[in-house]
């Protein structure tokens, strides 16, 4: 095949498809994250559970006070200091101050908590439910998801990853009776968008949470 | 008609009956320094019939009428020679060529041409399914280090991370195949060593390698269990002419250096010849994650290579060849995410060696009678410098040994039969697997190709093959091609592939403390195992599919390819393929219990029915002298029949989909599924090459394109990939190598980027940014 102008022309015009396609090429691919602030939520991030630990070890609880926004010494388990708290693997399984619930850690104690699952966004969560589906709907802990509904992240079948699950929003009742709402974004230190290592340090934790501090039903936090 | 006529070739191949009035001219052809030439390719020019040497350099044309016929021998390295032969009703014989180097040929120890592998006498290129050569002069003009670098740029191959199995777990995908269904060979002979299924290609150096042969589509016909899903085979050097050596180094980017030494000689006037090949390799490893403060995602390594290979004709039929690797790689990955850091080291060391006699009879038949073994040994451990924890353990040796006896023979009609019988007993010492277990297998094969007319050619193959556990299975294989004009070949195949259960889907008893807790367990030791958990009182519950363990069967696959190539114009060349995989008894974790944890416990099973299919065509066009522009695109559908089946019918989870548009659970579709996780649906390259001889100068420049692919599920749990999961964007990678010949051709300059663009992504972590290589090497060889 000879040669002519118009081989010359088309390598012409394949160089200036690479050129576009190296432009294209130099980009560096950014996992984005959710916003979690809100103006009106606390948002806690990368919590440090009982880290260091694995399953055959054993994970200890800890306590949590949405008051304070610390944690709380397990001494203190007793009382109405803390709101929340972490346990059993990687601290994953979230759990309330109930003296009455003998699934609560804080059974035996002056603690008013109760927790409920919503299945809607954060912010589409408005107001907390009545007492009576507190009392009916209501759950102790809530952790993995085992297919049944219940819990907040799941386990994908390829990586091993726990992933959380769209829309699991927990009303929350706090130890002393007020409303809160609370989402839980992950166990994975930094909270990628995307856990790429089988070995991501785990479990710290980042939620973010909204108490209504006037007692009243109201979760409102869009600005 | 054609049956008769396919009968009666085959019967007068039987009794290889020659007729009285043909006659046949036999010879042998040397190197000018003495040494018999393998290879040498005969061609007469009146009837352009012609042959092949053997290894001793032997050729013969048989059915000749009397008369005068001119032979023209030409090799690559070597001057064409032109002789004319009289045959005046007697054969000629005890010919003797010598042909004279060329020195322009030799400089470049890369063989172009079809040379006689001494290792295996199964011609890749010429099984049913389609393959692919990629040459010692590609991989240098690429600039590549590793065999993962080289193979991922070959269209319908992909290295992918397996992230489930730890951040170690990379492998070949091969036309949507997880890495565990491939063979990866060495001169025709199984490597072994892989990490849950994944063989990881960055641990062998291309430094010593001659080429390499890719057959896509189910070759267990040739090769057995693992090459369901096709053979990647290793060639290393095997026929030296002359006393020669290189020296190689390489540095660059990420302290990543490359170092090679190797020589090669006759000996022995001709009888003897031997090379032996060093290599050594380092890098800093690369980091793709944000998160990381310390450590890499494809971590950093040294490794040693040594190669090796002796040849010695022993009398005038037998040769003995003894070829050898060893290679060492040690890793050591300091991890941290600003908290107290991990350190994931690495050591693993692998052997392969063999001794094959090749026997070369007057009759034409080649036999190969090999003993091959392999031995790999791998610890890898994760700890945390806290001191508290050793996160998981994977250390292992495994051992391979086989014995084969392989023969070949063609008759000048148009038939080559290829044909063997062997055994192998594999052992695997592995701290996961309840100490050391084995599996033995024989097996029979073999294969024909046979030419019908100048238009079509017809290849068959039967492999027979028992396993101590599974038994017999048969796996046939046809490939047809048809030549209906000069320009135009059109091809089909059907091939069968199967896959015995692997010591892990058997054995395994493996719990991962630091990944979740879930417990793994092989189907072998399930019932027992499981009885341990529940005794300790960790099950919560255990699923009816528990009671089906026991059943695991082997995978079985079916290939179905066709398609053709098409010469458009003296310099444009198209090759087009569609592929069909159907994948039966596809092994899958299962689900098989809770524990009371929540973690859950898996085992295998035959659950998935899967089906791999697409295209791929690839373009070649040389648009002036010295430059070659080459295109690949592969398009792919990869995706589970249970899963398409769960979908329609709504079972569990798989009845539910969130609808990231509207933020809304909804029922499922079959069109939301996109298919098994880690493949994308189109992948494309170009490759423009430019050589200009007077001046020394080759150039290469490359574009990879990868189409997004499934990296996990997102939003809610569903069990299978759906348009709103996670997934790896879709990206180009551009690389480019220049390389220019000096010092007349002893010693070259090379400048080679990979990833020019510096692309990086945190959800491909064995993907390096940026690497620039400079390289300089010498050919030590004689001038003439």
């Amino acid at each position: 095949m000879k040669i002519n102008a118009n081989n010359h022309f088309s390598i012409k015009r394949l160089l200036i498809a690479f050129t576009t396609m190296a432009a294209l090429s130099s980009c560096t691919k950014d996992q984005l994250r959710p916003q979690l602030a809100d103006g009106s939520s606390i948002v806690v991030t990368d919590l440090p559970g009982d880290t260091g630990r694995t399953v055959a070890t054993g994970f200890r609880t800890f306590y949590f006070s949405l008051t304070t926004n610390a944690k709380v010494d397990s001494t203190q388990k007793q009382t109405a200091d803390w709101d929340i708290c972490f346990a059993r693997e990687y601290n994953s399984y979230l759990g309330v101050n109930s003296g009455t619930d003998n699934a609560s850690y804080g059974i035996g104690g002056p603690g008013h908590g109760a927790m409920v699952q919503v299945n809607q966004a954060y912010d589409q969560v408005t107001t907390a439910p009545s007492d009576d589906v507190f009392k009916n709907n209501g759950v102790s802990s809530a952790g993995w998801d085992p297919g049944n509904g219940t819990g907040w992240y799941f386990y994908d079948l390829n990586t091993h990853i726990a992933v959380p699950i769209k829309n699991r929003t927990f009303v929350i009742r706090t130890a002393t009776g007020k409303y809160a709402k609370l989402e839980l974004v992950s166990m994975y230190k930094g909270a990628p968008a995307v856990v790429t290592n089988l070995y991501w340090p785990a479990p710290y934790f980042t939620f973010r949470y909204y108490v209504q501090q006037d007692g009243t039903r109201n979760l409102a936090t869009k600005n | 008609m054609l049956r008769l006529y396919f009968m009666l070739l085959f019967t007068s191949l039987v009794f290889n009956a020659t007729a009285d009035n043909f006659y046949s001219v036999k010879g042998q052809i040397y190197s000018d320094q003495g040494e018999p030439l393998t290879g040498v390719t005969i061609l007469i020019k009146e009837n352009l019939r012609g042959a092949q040497t053997d290894s001793l350099g032997r050729f013969v044309i048989d059915k000749l009428k009397p008369g005068d016929y001119t032979l023209i021998v030409s090799a690559i390295g070597y001057n064409q020679q032109f002789l004319v032969v009289t045959i005046a009703y007697s054969s000629v014989s005890h010919l003797v060529i010598h042909l004279k180097a060329n020195v322009k040929g030799l400089n470049e120890v890369n063989i172009l041409g079809r040379q006689e592998n001494h290792d295996n006498l199964i011609d890749l290129t010429r099984t049913p399914m389609p393959s692919t050569v990629i040459t010692r002069k590609q991989i240098e003009m690429m600039g590549s280090r590793r065999l993962d670098e080289v193979l991922k740029e070959q269209t319908g191959l992909a290295v992918v991370n397996d992230i489930g199995a730890g951040p170690r777990a990379v492998g070949l995908q091969l036309q949507g195949f997880d890495s565990g269904y491939t063979m990866i060979m060495i001169d025709g002979q199984p490597m072994t060593g892989r990490n849950s299924g994944n063989f990881d290609l960055s641990r062998i150096s291309v430094a010593n390698i001659e080429r390499i042969e890719i057959i896509k589509g189910a070759s267990s016909c040739l090769f057995g269990s693992e090459a369901l899903a096709g053979v990647v085979n290793i060639v290393t050097r095997q026929n030296i002419s002359q006393s020669q050596g290189l020296a190689n180094i390489r540095y660059g980017s990420f302290n990543t250096l490359d170092a090679t030494l190797e020589g090669e000689t006759p000996f022995a006037k001709g009888k003897g010849s031997g090379y032996l090949s060093g290599n050594y390799y380092r890098t800093d490893g690369f980091n793709s994650n944000p998160y990381l403060s310390e450590g890499k995602t494809a971590p950093p390594y040294n490794s040693y290579t040594i190669q090796g290979r002796a040849r010695y004709t022993l009398s005038n039929i037998n040769a003995l060849n003894l070829t050898g690797r060893f290679a060492v790689r040690n890793s050591d990955n300091q991890i941290s995410y600003n908290t107290t850091p991990t350190k994931d080291v690495l050591g693993e060391t692998d052997l392969n060696g063999a001794a094959i006699l090749n026997s070369n009879f007057s009759s034409g038949l080649r036999l190969k009678t090999q003993y091959y073994l392999t031995r790999y040994s791998t610890d890898q451990n994760i700890n945390s410098l806290s001191g508290q924890v050793l996160i998981p353990e994977n250390n292992f040796v495994q051992y391979l040994h086989r014995v084969e006896v392989q023969a070949a023979q063609t008759y000048w009609g148009g038939m080559a039969f290829t044909a063997g019988l062997g055994g192998q007993l594999e052992t695997m010492n592995n701290n996961l697997y309840n100490g050391s277990q084995s599996q033995s297998t024989v097996f029979i094969y073999a294969q024909g190709d046979c030419t019908l007319s100048d238009k079509l050619n017809l290849t068959g193959g039967l492999r027979g093959e028992r396993q101590n556990r599974y038994g017999s299975s048969l796996t046939p294989s046809f490939g047809i091609k048809y030549q209906p004009v000069q320009a135009l070949m059109l091809k089909a195949a059907i091939a069968t592939g199967f896959k015995t259960p692997d010591f892990r889907q058997l054995y395994l008893n493996f719990t991962n403390l630091a990944g979740g807790g879930y417990t793994v367990l092989g189907t072998d030791i399930f019932t027992s195992e499981l009885k341990k958990l529940q005794d300790a009182g960790q099950i919560a519950s255990v699923f009816a599919n528990a009671s089906k363990v026991s059943t695991l069967q082997p995978e079985r696959s079916v290939s179905y390819s066709g398609g053709f190539t098409w010469v458009i114009t003296p310099s444009l060349k198209a090759d087009v393929n569609a592929f069909y995989n159907d994948v039966r008894n596809f092994i899958n974790t299962d689900q098989v219990a809770s524990k009371t944890i929540g973690a859950q416990v898996f085992s295998y099973f035959n659950i998935a029915k899967a089906y791999l299919t697409g295209a791929d065509i690839g373009l070649s066009w040389n648009p002036a002298a010295g430059w070659n522009i080459s295109a690949g695109y592969q398009l792919l559908y990869a995706k589970d029949r249970s899963v398409i089946d769960s979908i329609k019918n709504g079972t569990g989870l798989y009845a539910k989909v969130y609808d990231a548009k509207t933020g809304k659970i909804r029922r499922s579709k079959v069109s939301d599924y996109f298919g098994l996780d880690n493949r994308c649906r189109h992948m494309a390259n170009i490759k423009i090459t430019y050589a200009n001889d007077p001046s020394g100068i080759t150039a290469m420049f490359r574009v990879n394109y990868r189409d997004k692919y499934g990296f996990q599920e997102s939003n809610i749990p569903n069990n299978f990939l759906d348009p709103y999961d996670v997934y790896v964007s879709p990206f180009f990678l551009l690389n480019a190598s220049v390389q220019k010949t000096l010092m007349n051709k002893h010693f070259s300059v090379q400048l080679a980027a990979d990833n020019i663009m510096n692309y990086r992504d945190q959800l491909m972590p064995a993907q390096s940014g940026r690497t620039i290589m400079l390289g300089l090497n010498y050919r030590f060889f004689k001038n003439k």
